[in-house]
């Protein structure tokens, strides 16, 4: 604090003598250092009088006691200061522990897409927020079946994060029944009735190909539709089941359905962040989609999903309102 | 040596008394200038508290001088409401009187040290010690 | 944009009038006012959306908590005045079979 005083001292006689832009300059510098040793406002007072003292002693009797007042009230500014450095750092140590969060939550939940010969499978999955509230499941056998679970938790961030590690593990335990898309969601469904609060809940598209016969069958659980494209029209067709969202009735029933895929025909997956354009009424997202993927048909399927999200990001000028998830299966 | 004194606090008034006494004991045991305005913040903080949650207590400052150190001790207590969660009126952010900077953790980095004892129902007593350096 | 709750009570059934955007950042003052209803046994509680213009997952789920309590309290809980937008959501989350709901052009009728 000495050296502090006397390097102060000298930097402000030099400045009472010349008053250039330059003295100025040195003690912006000297502010620098006085913030890095985080010097509080009531001591730079303090240091700023006693080189007053030093350099006009004669003056100091009358300017003294304000001096001393300017020093009171700094003292609570000081407090103040010191408060915010010390929830600085706070937050610093909460952003650090949100990154360790993330990564486990990475790891977690870590979808495996599997390559099969027979079928293309695409899949991007995006957060808005550090934390993502969509994930995908596939499992398989061989080239025999395929299935897929796109899920999506209302909500963001950790919340919903934490609440999809519970729908993973479920699937996981589901492993033996993987082909039965009703059964899944009414399994998937009690874990999460009884696991989760009132306003917590899980919608599901659940999906499962026979490979070999070329049969879809899928279920919904309050999930987006997905679509179909058939080649050979050249159109597309909603793919729809009426099924509650997850977690809302304990005991809830999920019928399925069953289509045919022909060549090169696709099932387009997503969750609602896909489909939802909140800044725009009047644009409609299943068109905007549905004309992406026919014009550029011939991609495969997981440069089709890169493409869907790459323009809708654009459609929606940079801001996606939701975690955005797409798969894609193109035969 | 120790030199005891004290204030009741019932009035907004007390709070100046206090801080008066304050500022007069630690200059007595040979606090600079900023060091005393810290001591009679916290002091002022202290006081406060006791006037707007527990309406009636007292502050009492110790003039400790032993050939080995000078301090000042704050010592704060009322028989008011008692402070439910310690821990949580110990945190930056949180504070009783609303404003930015006051409150129990402020008034401890003004000071050294700052230990609470407070039970529900029955009161709180707050001791601030700072040592002469 | 926020969301705001305002509730009148005629004839011993419950109308609550919401207006604004319900988001993840808007819901949780519209859940605790939600919350603060106090449902005794038959109470009717009427819901008027017609005002909201924008209402995503979270707004969902808090309309959903708030039906669940009232199940449990054996309270009775509709919402009115959905728009197509709103109406559809419902239909996609299959909680228009579950719970009462009526959109903007009945109401409009009577």
């Amino acid at each position: 604090m000495k050296q502090l005083e006397s390097q102060y001292t000298k930097i402000l006689s030099d400045y009472m003598v010349n008053q250039t832009e330059k003295n100025l300059y040195i003690a912006q510098n000297f502010t620098r250092q006085l913030i890095q040793k985080s010097i509080s406002p009531e001591d730079v007072v303090s240091i700023h009088k006693n080189a007053v003292e030093q350099i006009f002693p004669d003056q100091m009797s009358e300017a003294q006691p304000a001096y001393d007042f300017l020093i009171e009230v700094m003292v609570h500014y000081g407090m103040a200061h010191r408060e915010h450095q010390s929830l600085l750092q706070k937050q610093a140590e909460y952003e650090m522990e949100m990154n360790i969060a993330t990564n486990i939550q990475k790891t977690l939940l870590k979808t495996y897409v599997p390559q099969l010969q027979s079928i293309d499978i695409g899949k991007i999955s995006v957060p808005i927020r550090k934390m993502n509230g969509d994930y995908v499941h596939f499992f398989h056998d061989g080239e025999d079946y395929l299935s897929v679970a796109v899920t999506d938790v209302v909500g963001k961030g950790v919340p919903a994060a934490l609440c999809m590690s519970m729908v993973k593990y479920g699937l996981e335990t589901l492993a033996y029944a993987y082909k039965d898309p009703s059964y899944v969601l009414e399994v998937i469904n009690r874990v999460i009735e009884k696991g989760v609060d009132d306003s917590m809940f899980v919608s599901m598209f659940y999906g499962c190909l026979n490979v070999k016969q070329n049969i879809f069958s899928y279920a919904s659980a309050g999930h987006e539709p997905a679509l179909h494209y058939r080649a050979k029209v050249d159109q597309f067709f909603p793919v729809e089941a009426k099924g509650l969202l997850l977690g809302v009735l304990p005991e809830t029933s999920y019928s399925f359905h069953e289509i045919v895929l022909e060549e090169n025909d696709m099932i387009i997956m997503m969750t609602d962040g896909v489909t939802e354009f909140r800044a725009q009424n009047d644009l409609n997202s299943r068109e905007v989609i549905t004309a992406l993927i026919k014009a550029n048909r011939h991609l495969t399927a997981q440069q089709l999903c890169q493409l869907l999200y790459k323009e809708i990001e654009k459609v929606q000028n940079f801001k996606l309102s939701d975690d955005f998830t797409v798969v894609i299966l193109k035969k | 040596m120790t030199c005891k004194s004290s204030v009741e606090i019932i009035t907004e008034w007390d709070i100046v008394a206090a801080r008066q006494l304050g500022r007069n004991e630690a200059k007595a045991l040979g606090f600079d200038t900023v060091d005393q305005a810290r001591i009679t913040t916290a002091i002022s903080e202290l006081a406060r508290n006791i006037y707007l949650y527990a309406s009636i207590g007292m502050i009492q400052i110790e003039r400790v001088e032993t050939i080995t150190e000078k301090k000042i001790v704050v010592v704060a207590s009322d028989q008011g409401p008692g402070i439910k969660d310690v821990r949580k009126v110990m945190e930056d952010g949180y504070s009783t009187s609303g404003g930015l900077g006051a409150g129990l953790p402020g008034v401890k980095r003004l000071m050294d040290s700052l230990d609470i004892h407070s039970v529900i129902g029955v009161g709180t007593t707050i001791r601030a010690e700072k040592s002469l350096r | 944009m926020d969301v705001t709750i305002h509730f009148k009570e005629i004839n011993h059934k419950l109308f609550g009038f919401v207006e604004g955007e319900i988001d993840t950042f808007t819901a949780s003052g519209l859940r605790e006012e939600l919350e603060a209803v106090k449902i005794t046994e038959g109470l009717e509680i009427e819901l008027d959306l017609s005002k909201v213009n924008y209402m995503d997952s979270t707004g969902l789920g808090i309309f959903v908590a708030f039906y669940k309590r009232a199940l449990r309290e054996n309270g009775k809980v509709k919402l009115v005045g959905l728009s197509n937008r709103l109406q559809r959501l419902f239909e996609i989350t299959g909680l228009s079979d579950l719970m009462d709901i009526e959109t903007d052009k009945k109401v409009e009728l009577r």
